[in-house]
């Protein structure tokens, strides 16, 4: 029997899929600015990282988790 | 039922995600008819029954794409080396805005034909998966070579395959 | 002195332009870049209410960035990056019960504390058709740490380049021989072993959005209490999960961009976190670009977690007092200015980051008194050539 909590991820997932287009390689130029990157400027993320990584518990997430931490 | 309703709408969209495979111009096609605007208002059509004779490397390019940007002033060189042999060069802008494009020329000259297709219909005509996308024309009309992207030592590959068309035509 | 994190592995996931979909073929990026930066962290005193003896001085960091990254051939891109640290200041030592029944906190060094870092990594990335594949190295080392990491990582595009999947393992070895080990009674040489593995999947949503998942996990086993402090015994095993979302939006009429990033975590010491931040990225006519950003942060405590040292505990039971293991909120918020002229580009930064118990979403049993307040500002420069 199917659970409420499946029936809501198939009801976003749906929802989330119906809003995807397809975007033709010569429509992707909003896409190819600077400021659409998912990581804008690689040594001010690198140097956040670093800090909140010394600095709170938490690390990880959308890049491979900082080793050579000091930081227990 | 409501659960099997919804799962075979999600499929449906998965399909749809996936896309139908679109038609592509490829090597040995004949290159399709066509008649472009030029990105300049104030100069005439380019079309294939103008181009007679010719041979054609279009080009389709955006001033977003940076291996497009690179490519641009290389095929100017390689325009003016062949055309007193035939060559034309058309390098096709998919701007939209078409002003990103003009921009672009105005700190860039290129001296060969260049057609404007901020709608992407040219683009949607060829059937370009790719940004760039190059295509070698003989004068008879064959679709020599197709070149997707435009990487560093592309530049030699395509002029052999151009003076290679030259020479036989 | 407190070692600092090596920032390892550097946005493995991440090549220096992961912008979606320009071309179907993957390709190396078109030019080399060189960046630098220069950045200035500096943390608010204490204030003698929170700490009656001894030091006030928390840390005050300068920071060096470098960056080179190639093309190289048809098919390769090579990165070096360097960072070098100055830090000076101190840290807190042990917690006590102060005379109003709160907790007090006691600020080591009292000769004032200097420590410099080094950092160096090398990576490449080779790009096929469809994807990528790339690897890294680095090591970093300050006078009482040393580590040492490798990291591997692939990305493949489907479905018309709209849909890209990526994978990245890392791992780092890193040995810690505290300073003055003898003379108070520390730990004299210890190692510890971090291991990671991430996995990604973005979409391409339409001509303006795209949106990011990432599922990241480490195992950290080794020495993992904190040597520099009076009392700290944490388990030798972590095991750490976080689950990040992105997106992106850029917005035609206006002309900027909104970033919106939420990411979860949890580890076995008991702490679970969640963040949220977002930036604006304004553009300003051609050449300017002004970046507000805003980012909140909360977690809860580890479950050996002790705002006032018990020094009759007995000493094979976990304890610590570390603020960073405490619950607690962050708000942080941020300004960026970018300029940018021909092959030159010149940002510059300051940002503020308050952590406070009031700014809590998780219950706090025990509130730190040592959390950390810092200002922070960064110029950096950019050449493309």
């Amino acid at each position: 029997m199917p659970t409420a909590r499946s029936l809501i991820t198939i009801m976003l997932a749906v929802t989330l899929l119906s809003a995807c287009s397809q975007v033709r390689p010569w429509e992707r130029g909003y896409l190819a600015k600077k400021e659409m990157a998912w990581d804008t400027d690689a040594l001010e993320s690198a140097l956040n990282d670093h800090i909140f990584f010394s600095k709170e518990a938490a690390s990880g997430g959308d890049n491979a988790a900082g080793g050579g931490c000091g930081c227990n | 039922m409501l659960l099997l309703r919804r799962m075979q709408t999600t499929i449906g969209l998965l399909l749809v995600l996936v896309g139908p495979t679109t038609f592509a111009v490829e090597e040995g096609d004949k290159v399709p008819a066509f008649d472009f605007a030029s990105i300049y208002a104030d100069k005439p059509n380019i079309n294939l029954e103008g181009l007679e004779g010719k041979t054609l490397f279009i080009d389709f390019w955006a001033s977003w794409c940076a291996p497009c940007v690179l490519s641009l002033p290389l095929y100017n060189e390689m325009y003016h080396k062949y055309k007193d042999q035939g060559l034309e060069v058309i390098a096709i802008n998919v701007d939209n805005p078409i002003e990103d494009g003009l921009d672009f020329l105005l700190d860039t000259p290129l001296d060969f034909l260049i057609p404007r297709d901020p709608e992407g219909d040219a683009a949607e005509l060829f059937g370009v998966i790719g940004m760039p996308s190059s295509y070698l024309i003989s004068p008879d009309g064959n679709v020599e070579l197709v070149h997707m992207g435009f990487r560093s030592g592309d530049m030699e590959i395509l002029e052999e395959e151009v003076k290679k068309v030259l020479a036989s035509n | 002195m407190k070692p600092k994190p090596s920032r390892s592995l550097i946005a493995l996931s991440t090549s220096a332009l992961t912008l979606p979909g320009i071309s179907l073929a993957d390709a190396p990026p078109t030019q080399s870049t060189a960046s630098y930066k220069i950045s200035n962290y500096q943390e608010d005193d204490l204030s003698r209410s929170e700490a009656p003896f001894g030091d006030l001085d928390r840390y005050d960091i300068d920071v060096h960035q470098f960056k080179l990254i190639s093309p190289v051939g048809r098919d390769f891109s090579v990165n070096i990056d360097a960072n070098y640290e100055t830090l000076t200041g101190a840290s807190p030592w042990f917690t006590s019960v102060g005379l109003d029944g709160d907790p007090d906190v006691n600020l080591s060094g009292a000769s004032g504390i200097r420590d410099k870092r080094t950092e160096v990594s090398i990576g490449a990335r080779y790009y096929l058709e469809n994807g990528s594949i790339g690897s890294n190295i680095g090591y970093s080392e300050e006078n009482d740490y040393r580590a040492s990491y490798v990291g591997f990582s692939g990305e493949r595009h489907f479905n018309n380049d709209l849909t890209t999947v990526s994978l990245a393992f890392s791992h780092s070895a890193d040995d810690i021989f505290p300073t003055d080990a003898e003379r108070f009674g520390r730990v004299i040489s210890e190692s510890k072993y971090s291991s990671s593995a991430v996995f990604s999947v973005s979409q391409i949503i339409n001509q303006f959005s795209t949106i990011k998942t990432a599922f990241s996990t480490t195992e950290q086993r080794g020495f993992l209490s904190d040597p520099y402090k009076l009392i700290d015994f944490r388990p030798d095993t972590k095991t750490q999960l976080a689950w990040s979302n992105s997106y992106r939006r850029f917005f035609v009429d206006t002309n900027a961009a909104l970033h919106l990033n939420y990411r979860y975590y949890h580890d076995d010491f008991g702490i679970s976190s969640h963040t949220i931040d977002t930036s604006w990225f304004q553009n300003l006519g051609r050449n300017y670009q002004l970046i507000p950003s805003i980012r909140y942060y909360s977690q809860s405590a580890a479950d050996f977690f002790t705002n006032i040292d018990d020094f009759l505990k007995p000493l094979n039971e976990y304890q610590s007092s570390d603020y960073r293991l405490a619950a607690f909120g962050a708000i942080s918020g941020g300004l960026s200015l970018v300029a940018n002229f021909g092959n030159w580009t010149a940002t510059l930064t300051a940002e503020r980051y308050v952590a406070s118990d009031k700014y809590a979403a998780y219950n706090i049993n025990q509130p730190s008194t040592a959390l950390v307040k810092y200002n922070r500002v960064s110029l950096g420069f950019d050449y493309s050539f």
